[in-house]
């Protein structure tokens, strides 16, 4: 939520560069639309349903048994958000794609409380041919 | 504004302290350090998807339940795709 927060604040300026921020989560419709409406995004999340298209990018984990309860004992409800059993999430990450489909930068990290900078990414686009 | 460095890494001082709004115990905060620890462990950053190589396209419903395909998008203008976990 942070990261959508810090996406949107460089929004306008990714759109007079001549691109556009995507935002991708398991979860389903339902909750996107909250999320969007909460935050007032001006850029769109896309429900990436059982996690299709983060397992193509090599990002997809299943959460260990013992988070799985203690996420459940908090109200975060995976299989509900997800609709799926699994209890499998995105690593979280940040591509910038060129108009050829080729990942001209790619941020990802294990550890989920490490983000990069919106900054970083909007620098990165600048090196992007448009 | 504050970089989003910063706050997260207030957010995260705030949520292991065990102090309201979260209250987390403390064994709770080891089984999060634990689990990221053996994710980290597990050599998955390294297979995922590396700059120069052809990200995979993809058509997903947005919030609105309307179609859209990265390929449509890409004919237009480079993307920033953020992968993130959810609402919560």
């Amino acid at each position: 939520m942070m990261e959508l927060e810090a996406l949107q604040g460089i929004n306008s300026e990714v759109k007079a560069i001549g691109a556009r921020v995507v935002a991708l989560t398991p979860e389903v419709e339902r909750y996107t639309r909250g999320v969007c409406k909460k935050l007032n995004l001006t850029f769109d999340i896309l429900t990436d349903l059982h996690l299709k298209t983060a397992e193509q990018f090599g990002l997809v984990f299943i959460l260990p048994d013992y988070l799985r309860e203690l996420y459940k004992s908090v109200g975060i409800t995976l299989d509900k958000f997800h609709d799926e059993p699994e209890y499998r999430l995105p690593m979280p990450a940040r591509y910038v794609i060129d108009k050829d489909g080729i990942i001209r930068a790619a941020d990802v990290n294990a550890d989920y409380t490490i983000r990069p900078e919106p900054s970083e990414t909007v620098r990165q686009l600048a090196f992007t041919p448009q | 504004m504050a970089s989003l460095r910063e706050r997260l890494d207030d957010f995260k001082k705030a949520f292991e302290s065990g102090a309201p709004p979260y209250n987390m115990t403390h064994e709770a905060i080891e089984m999060m350090h634990r689990a990221t620890a053996e994710l980290k462990a597990s050599s998955i950053e390294g297979a995922a998807l590396k700059v120069g190589e052809r990200a995979p396209s993809f058509t997903l419903f947005n919030q609105d339940h309307v179609q859209v395909a990265s390929t449509d998008l890409l004919h237009e203008e480079p993307l920033v795709v953020s992968f993130f976990r959810g609402h919560w």
